[in-house]
């Protein structure tokens, strides 16, 4: 593979998904503006302010991906408090909680700084072990059992579902060398993101256009089957073509990509599933037009914690 | 030095940290003295409004506290002259206290601008009660000034009544249009105040509904 900027110093597979995604962007903010001079509708204007936002976080996303090794771990660290910081205010916990949702965040440095300093043991046990005791424990100790159940089960929870899984990118950058495999530990990166951003746009493309049977229509009436299978099939395919961002050989990517999409669709479902409990739209508004960090990472964070492991068993294993 | 603490200081804790949404925040508010109202739950309120407050402003607007809470501990009455630069007016009758009211205008006829909680206390988390006549006396006096409504959602979670310390929980400042009163008399405009405050509170909750 060839760089498309020899003077640049990064490697030539990520000078080749940043053009990718460039393309795909400059496309789809070139066909939504057409569609709204067009045919000016509700969705045109939706898909304008969507793609706007992709935008701002594949900038997001890419800058600080290749910035700095440091400056990626502080990112996905950011994310992880914003969402913690985003599904406890739904949560209506009791104000003597205030203390435990303090640890909860304070969970958070701590398990980068494990991912950082390549602690892979602990990392791996630090909240599912050492935290799915202590902070039930800590809710115990308050002395009052009143509506404590629900959140024993709710503090850990989030833990897992917004740090344990975000973190596994972090951990991306201890992979050891592969002979071989030059995009490294930002290619893998770059690699999920694309898969699980591309997922989320092509089962809502598939379901727009073909959508005709709900999957789960008391949970989410928007997914359909058809917006299912045509998304998970187009991002193992995707997942083949763009497996130079990894070491994997292509039944391994297709594999990977085939877990990624399903596990991206599982996490949006479990979100929606959430959030039509506490009976809210959207949990926040810091994207316009996706909602909340937690509306849109929801599926990245489902996916982050299987595709390291997949990668870890085909490849360092 | 206010300007560093609420520009930067202040709206970076706010946004970065707590994770407050700003809506309807316009730069070309109008020039002069202006009072902003808003519910009040927290002692978030006054520092958050303060950021929103335009930058030539700030030394000129004061937050208006309560003698009696914030008046009787040296580190408290100074850090709210100092640090949030406030005026503290009484809420009790005394004998030989000055009229706040009086005090109050006189303030806005020097051209300085106000934040106030009609509500007078911060009262139940999460719930507003009824606006005191204070705002309705100090707009009906001062005809041109406008008055804008602020409704802040959610800063109790983040410092409730009682707690010294801050748990990020997110919230939203939602700044309203201008409101200029010209004959209404006190009472109506201390419920249409009231109103429209409420109806932002509405507005967000029906916003993001299934």
């Amino acid at each position: 593979m060839n760089k498309l900027i020899p003077m640049w110093g990064m490697s030539a597979e990520i000078q080749w998904v940043i053009f990718i995604i460039l393309c795909i962007l400059v496309a789809s903010s070139v066909a939504w503006f057409i569609l709204g001079k067009l045919k000016p509708s509700k969705l045109a204007t939706e898909l304008q302010v969507r793609t706007r936002s992709w935008w701002v976080m594949c900038a997001c996303f890419i800058v600080t991906t290749l910035v700095h090794p440091l400056v990626t771990l502080l990112g996905l660290m950011y994310l992880s408090y914003a969402l913690l910081r985003e599904m406890y205010p739904l949560l209506n916990l009791d104000a003597r909680e205030r203390n435990t949702v303090l640890v909860c965040y304070a969970t958070v440095p701590i398990q980068y700084a494990l991912a950082y300093f390549g602690m892979e043991t602990l990392f791996l046990a630090f909240i599912p072990v050492f935290m799915f005791v202590f902070i039930p424990f800590l809710l115990v100790v308050r002395g009052e059992t009143e509506g404590i159940v629900r959140s024993i089960s709710l503090m850990p929870y989030s833990l897992i579902a917004w740090v344990y899984g975000m973190s596994h990118l972090a951990l991306l950058f201890q992979l050891p060398e592969y002979p071989g495999f030059t995009a490294g530990p930002q290619g893998l990166l770059l690699y999920l993101i694309f898969l699980v951003g591309m997922n989320d746009v092509l089962q809502f493309a598939w379901g727009k256009t073909l959508g005709k049977r709900p999957v789960l229509p008391t949970v989410s009436p928007n997914k359909t089957w058809e917006g299912l299978i045509g998304g998970v099939l187009s991002i193992t395919l995707i997942a083949v073509a763009m497996r130079f961002l990894t070491p994997l050989n292509i039944w391994q990517a297709a594999l990977t990509g085939f877990v990624t999409a399903v596990a991206g669709f599982m996490g949006d479902a479990i979100a929606s599933g959430m959030k039509r409990d506490i009976g809210i739209k959207n949990s926040g508004h810091a994207i316009p037009g996706h909602g909340g960090y937690l509306d849109r990472l929801d599926g990245f964070s489902a996916a982050a914690a299987p595709f390291f492991h997949l990668i870890f068993f085909f490849c360092y294993h | 030095m206010l300007i560093f603490l609420y520009k930067f200081f202040w709206r970076a804790v706010l946004g970065v940290v707590i994770g407050l949404r700003y809506l309807g925040v316009k730069s070309d508010v109008p020039d002069g003295p202006v009072i902003y109202i808003a519910n009040h739950n927290s002692h978030l309120d006054a520092i958050s409004m303060m950021t929103v407050v335009p930058r030539h402003r700030l030394h000129l607007t004061h937050s208006v506290a309560a003698q009696d809470f914030f008046g009787n501990s040296f580190f408290r009455k100074w850090s709210m002259e100092n640090l949030v630069n406030a005026v503290l007016i009484s809420r009790k009758k005394g004998a030989n206290d000055v009229d706040p009211i009086e005090f109050l205008d006189a303030l806005l006829r020097a051209g300085r601008s106000l934040i106030l909680f009609p509500e007078g206390t911060r009262g139940v988390p999460g719930s507003m009660g009824d606006f005191k006549r204070g705002v309705g006396h100090l707009a009906s006096r001062h005809p041109g000034i406008p008055v804008i409504p602020i409704y802040l959602d959610g800063l109790y979670r983040n410092l409730p009544k009682g707690r010294a310390m801050i748990v990020p929980f997110g919230g939203n400042l939602i700044m309203g249009e201008p409101m200029i009163f010209s004959d209404e008399d006190v009472d109506q405009i201390t419920s249409q105040t009231q109103k429209a405050i409420e109806t932002m509170a509405q507005q967000l909750r029906d916003s993001n509904r299934i």
